[in-house]
């Protein structure tokens, strides 16, 4: 029976790395455009994002994130709104390399605190990107008078073939991330898949422990 | 007017509609992904002038064929490429109609 387990989780892991997308987490897409994100690892967070980008360099909107230990059982819950800045863009013939910064505030609840608190959010991300290989680097940080956790993100992906914009594209992920605020312990590994074609995105895969991971991204 | 002098003006202005049709290509720095063609896309569809858009990444190439009779001038072009957060390198008109572009794009994977 154990052995028909591993078997079905090893099958709905292949599954998973098969046809899980990814999301590329730009913060700004592009010059008038709405990016809705959602974003779910097992175990640590579940988060909703949604963000109107007047220009290519700045976006504003807001979001909902639910950290969810299942290691300390702590759990917070921060609803947000959120401002995010093209801080410097590198535009190269067969690349693009971007910083962004961001910066905002929200109403935090937890299962360590009574009531609600006030939560200030600063983040930073930086990314390099050719049509096959894609590099990136991102720091979270929240801060209430109960709480501080950040929540840092390593990503290298590869993309087996060079797409274009009529075509679908395909990328491997590897992500290492770090989770202070006694979320979790250690660097939390996953090999993730990507798949985008237009405005959708897609990305899914599993963590070293097998917990699914999965990202989606739409942008209109 | 007789049927044949008829036939001469037609057959004038289906060439000057032909004439006045227009294809411009921008070679454009930092096409690596959809979403940034996607964006390109938009900004210039959003000219009354634009007939239809054509993005390669590729040949890192953006091409925009305009109605007839009509033109977006190269300043607009490139202001509408570098709001949209690209680097635009050369801009030139070509007699090669849209579909021709799309086409030579699509062999040149191949």
């Amino acid at each position: 029976m154990s052995r028909l387990l591993r078997a079905l989780r090893g099958a709905c892991a292949a599954l998973a790395l098969i046809f899980a997308a990814s999301v590329e987490a730009k913060p700004i897409a592009f010059a008038n455009g709405t990016t809705v994100m959602g974003e779910y690892g097992a175990g640590t967070m579940l988060e909703a994002q949604a963000f109107y980008a007047p220009t290519y360099w700045l976006s504003a909107g807001g979001g909902a994130v639910r950290f969810d230990s299942d290691i300390t059982d702590r759990t917070r819950d921060i609803a947000y709104v959120r401002v995010n800045y093209l801080a410097k863009r590198w535009n190269l013939p067969a690349a693009q390399a971007n910083v962004f910064v961001w910066g905002g505030l929200g109403s935090a609840t937890g299962n360590t605190f009574d009531g609600s608190r006030l939560a200030r959010n600063v983040g930073v991300q930086a990314d390099y990107e050719t049509r096959r290989i894609y590099a990136s680097i991102k720091s979270d940080l929240w801060e209430s008078p109960e709480f501080s956790q950040r929540v840092d993100t390593m990503q290298l992906g590869i993309a087996p073939y060079e797409h274009d914009y009529s075509t679908l594209a395909t990328w491997f992920v590897v992500q290492a991330r770090d989770y202070t605020g006694q979320i979790r312990h250690g660097v939390e590994w996953a090999a993730l898949v990507r798949l985008f074609k237009g405005g959708a995105w897609v990305e899914a895969g599993l963590t070293a422990d097998g917990k699914p991971q999965v990202m989606a991204m739409f942008n209109f | 007017m007789k049927p044949l002098n008829l036939m001469a003006v037609a057959i004038a202005l289906c060439a000057m509609t032909v004439a006045n049709a227009a294809t411009i290509e921008m070679d454009v720095n930092g096409l690596v992904c959809a979403f940034c063609a996607q964006g390109i896309e938009k900004k210039l569809r959003a000219y009354p002038a634009t007939s239809d858009v054509v993005v390669s990444l590729e040949e890192h190439l953006v091409a925009v064929s305009t109605k007839d009779g009509q033109d977006i001038a190269d300043d607009e072009l490139r202001r509408a490429l570098t709001d949209a957060g690209y680097t635009v390198n050369g801009i030139r008109r070509a007699d090669e109609p849209l579909d021709a572009v799309r086409k030579r794009l699509g062999e040149a994977k191949h």
